[in-house]
């Protein structure tokens, strides 16, 4: 076992710089995923919410299609099938080929509407249970709906919203190593091609296992920081 | 000496949940310096009324007026003209409700500042001054940067009184604000609507505290069913009811209290 460690070092047979690149890139592709997430997340809430009739039904069937599709399909749909669509149209308007579509972005793309579906959940939940009666003592001193939501139903639903937000972007990371079947360097991809071209599986999937532990770590401290600090005031939070 | 103006009126004013119509046709008027309370029993209607005034709850018909803003809505629902017509009657109004609903992200002197600041649009370090002073008032001075759930409910209620006070309102609603009280601390609020009453402050207040409504009040309102069944004054209406209701549900009410 001693030798293989050299592997992991930044010497000439090292791994290791390989390994911090693509832990980096699982970084990148899931804080775009998580943040695309959360903006779409937020219209869907936003529409499950106070949107007429056809915009709620929309909204509920984009939730209940992509939280019952497994994850690594919506990613072939969006990388194969979205290679073949712009295939399809560069032929049509005479271009010549090879058509091909970025890993990263069909990644991005694919986790981050998964990820809307979730945090709409999270969101829309975060929202209800903010007290119908701090809305209405807003309501009642004049605020417009803007007003109200930014500064009465906005900063009560993210303090509900965080640890459940936190569960979401810890499940976007792990998603992300979904992302591999592109092509797409990230740390999945990186550990599987280090593990076959050394035959040292055992290795590299357990440096791979670290390199997600080390995020995933990091970011629940994150989370927990941002939960206390917003807890202020609240029964739970003393002072 | 000039008579006083009518600070607040409400003219033929109903409103139904569905099937149950709970306001039927209400005449209301309050005159600067008015005390009014409300009494009624549970599901009278005291409630809705109140909320009609700011359109929390939007009246089938009728017409509510504060000062020079005059609303009729028509349908229960609010037009967007209207909807900025009651934005700013409700910049003329205080509201305080049973639960006090203070803002529990913001400490006792944001939730003093709010709405002069984000509704109002006044200077920081007026609108600060001025909360201090209604904090001052209210006897809560020293808990400017508590947080709500840390204030007892008398406590809390107090703050929601001065948070009321900030709008600088024509008139003031009270909806219950002492049933969510231990009674040991119903005293200590009672006492500043007493306060604020010896100002001259306009106020209508929903209460099932008859000593008290007996006191303060220039005058009283009887609810029963959606209908004002009698109105007078303090000594009328407790000394003398003509309604037999009336006579019925404060004996009760005597009779429960002693
Ligand atoms: N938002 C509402 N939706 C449906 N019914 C309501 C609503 N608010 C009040 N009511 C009904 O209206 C009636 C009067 O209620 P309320 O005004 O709260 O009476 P009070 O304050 O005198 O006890 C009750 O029958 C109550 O159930
Ligand atoms: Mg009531």
């Amino acid at each position: 076992m001693q030798a293989d460690l050299t592997l992991l070092g930044l010497g000439p047979d090292g791994w290791g710089l390989a390994l911090a690149r693509a832990g980096l890139m699982t970084l990148y592709v899931s804080v775009a995923a998580f943040l695309s997430g959360l903006a779409f997340g937020t219209l869907i809430a936003w529409a499950r919410v106070a949107g007429n009739w056809p915009l709620r039904k929309l909204a509920e069937a984009y939730a209940t299609v992509f939280r019952g599709v497994p994850d690594i399909l919506v990613i072939y749909l969006f990388y194969f099938g979205g290679r073949q669509v712009v295939t399809a149209i560069g032929t049509a308007l005479g271009l010549s080929g090879p058509f091909d579509i970025s890993g990263f972005l069909a990644g991005v793309l694919a986790i981050g509407l998964i990820s809307a579906a979730n945090q709409s959940e999270v969101l829309r939940g975060a929202y209800q249970a903010v007290p119908r009666g701090t809305i209405e003592a807003g309501r009642v001193v004049g605020m417009t709906r803007l007003i109200l939501f930014r500064r009465v139903i906005a900063p009560q639903a993210l303090v509900t919203a965080i640890p459940g937000m936190g569960n979401q972007w810890q499940s976007v990371i792990k998603e992300s190593a979904l992302v591999s079947v592109t092509g797409l360097v990230e740390t999945m991809r990186q550990v599987a091609v280090a593990a076959g071209t050394t035959q040292e599986h055992f290795l590299f999937y357990a440096a791979g296992a670290i390199i997600y532990l080390i995020i995933t770590t990091l970011s629940d401290h994150v989370f927990r920081l941002a939960e206390r600090r917003s807890l202020r005031g609240h029964e739970q939070g003393g002072l | 000496m000039s008579l006083p103006s009518t600070a607040l009126s409400i003219a033929g004013l109903r409103k139904s949940f569905g099937s149950n119509e709970v306001l039927r046709g209400i005449d209301l008027v309050a005159k600067d310096g008015d005390v009014i309370s409300l009494i009624g029993a549970s599901g009278s209607g005291k409630s809705t009324l109140l909320r009609c005034i700011p359109m929390l709850e939007i009246p089938d018909v009728g017409t509510v007026s504060v000062g020079e803003d005059s609303l009729s809505p028509t349908g229960g629902r609010l037009s967007r003209a209207q909807l900025a017509v009651a934005r700013q009657m409700r910049g003329h109004l205080g509201f305080v409700f049973q639960n006090f609903n203070l803002w529990p992200h913001r400490t006792v002197l944001q939730n003093v500042i709010e709405a002069p600041l984000f509704v109002q649009s006044r200077p920081r370090a007026e609108a600060v001054e001025e909360a201090t002073a209604l904090l001052e008032k209210v006897g809560l001075a020293e808990k400017r940067d508590a947080w709500p759930a840390h204030l007892s409910g008398g406590q809390q209620q107090r703050v929601a009184i001065a948070r009321a006070l900030a709008q600088r309102p024509r008139a003031i609603l009270f909806d219950e604000p002492t049933s969510a009280l231990d009674p040991e601390l119903v005293g200590e609020v009672l006492k500043v609507i007493r306060a604020l009453a010896a100002e001259g402050r306009t106020m209508l207040i929903v209460t099932h505290e008859m000593g008290f409504a007996r006191e303060v009040s220039s005058r009283v309102v009887f609810l029963h069913q959606g209908l004002i069944e009698e109105a007078g004054t303090p000594g009328q209406v407790f000394g003398n009811p003509a309604s037999e209701r009336c006579r019925a549900f404060l004996s009760g009410h005597f009779d429960r209290n002693r």
